[in-house]
């Protein structure tokens, strides 16, 4: 004969345990034996699971309601961040796109500035190697002209006949 | 030998976490797989629908930027709900919804929701009773402290294991016990008040 109901923390614990391994034998041995435990468990099962039905049904009714963000809701935020990685390798970019600008206006402006003068610094060095080329001694040869030739006048009295004697003047 | 062990474990869990890893990557599936679920926890955690919206889509942002770091050392579904634990938390503490929640009462959401309440098959008298109790232990629940509420949906709405929830909310599985204990006790009082007022009548 029972002389003994499950305690409040005794149906708690089945409750909570209800559907795993961890129950307790004796707690399920008297729930079976015991109608009055029995039925205060089932009691408090009742409550959670209507409890549990309504939580259900509302999250339902309230998700449905909800816009459909699912599938945009990463391309709707993941841009974002890319969007600013992409702006912050932009931006410097772009600075340096504007300061270089002046540099590219004034390189496309140049070549009709400089122009004429390459064709006259052309004319001159035309020029210049005409008269280098016209004159009779060459530069390279002309420390040469300095040079003395003593074959007829002042030349040294031991000197053999027909020896040229060179004197260098400086 | 016992070196080997870390290997071994290591080299069977290493697939699993990859495909885990795999399916973390494709975030579309995932909000249509866990969407409803996270989305619930925070609604019955929270007791606003755009709020919970915003937490669920938060979730799920932070679980894709975060991916790289899961470890996969329990399910997906178990890690997405310790993340949206934590957005729970830093969600109730805010002083918007503080003010919220103040300005609220939640009589007339328990009511709204126990009046859509389908009970087929009973009387119309079994169902007021039914209607009347739901009331009670929709207000017990949501009178709970932060921690024993959310043990109490993941145990007995979400159904989840009890190391589960102790590995969601950061806990050990005594205290998750302890908790349970106490929001079943909180629970069972408001259901008692019920039949008392029942009895009344």
């Amino acid at each position: 004969m029972k002389t003994y109901h499950l305690s409040a923390w005794e149906q708690e614990e089945y409750v909570l345990n209800r559907g795993t391994d961890l129950q307790n034998p004796q707690l399920l041995r008297h729930l079976a034996d015991c109608t009055a435990c029995r039925a205060e468990v089932a009691r408090l099962e009742h409550g959670v699971a209507t409890f549990r039905s309504a939580a259900v049904e509302w999250s339902s009714e309230c998700l449905a309601t909800r816009p459909q963000q699912l599938q945009s809701f990463p391309l709707r935020r993941l841009p974002i961040t890319a969007m600013r990685w992409a702006f912050a390798a932009v931006v410097p970019l772009a600075l340096l796109l504007l300061a270089l600008l002046p540099l590219h206006l004034f390189h496309l402006s140049s070549p009709s500035v400089t122009h004429p003068v390459a064709q006259i610094s052309d004319d001159a060095l035309l020029e210049q190697v005409d008269e280098q080329v016209s004159v009779a001694v060459p530069s390279s040869m002309e420390s040469l002209t300095h040079l003395v030739s003593t074959e007829s006048s002042s030349g040294p009295a031991g000197a053999a006949p027909g020896s040229k004697h060179i004197v260098q003047t400086n | 030998m016992e070196a080997l062990e870390p290997l071994i474990y290591a080299g069977e869990l290493s697939p699993v976490r990859d495909r885990m890893i795999a399916e973390l990557e494709d975030i579309d599936t995932l909000c249509l797989t866990y969407r409803s679920r996270i989305y619930r926890y925070a609604l019955l955690s929270l007791r606003d629908p755009d709020l919970a919206d915003s937490v669920t889509q938060d979730c799920f942002l932070k679980a894709y930027r975060a991916r790289d770091e899961f470890r996969g050392d329990c399910s997906i579904a178990t890690w997405l709900t310790r993340i949206a634990t934590n957005l729970i938390r830093d969600s109730t503490r805010s002083r918007k919804f503080q003010f919220w929640k103040t300005a609220n009462t939640t009589a007339v959401e328990a009511g709204a929701v126990a009046d859509r309440l389908r009970s087929p098959g009973i009387s119309p008298e079994s169902a007021l009773v039914v209607r009347e109790e739901l009331v009670k232990v929709w207000d017990s629940v949501a009178a709970l402290p932060g921690k024993q509420r959310s043990v109490f949906l993941l145990r007995f709405v979400e159904e989840m294991e009890l190391p589960e929830i102790a590995s969601a909310m950061g806990l050990h599985v005594g205290t998750v016990k302890s908790h349970l204990h106490r929001a079943l006790a909180a629970v069972r009082k408001a259901m008692e008040r019920s039949k008392a007022m029942e009895r009344k009548r």
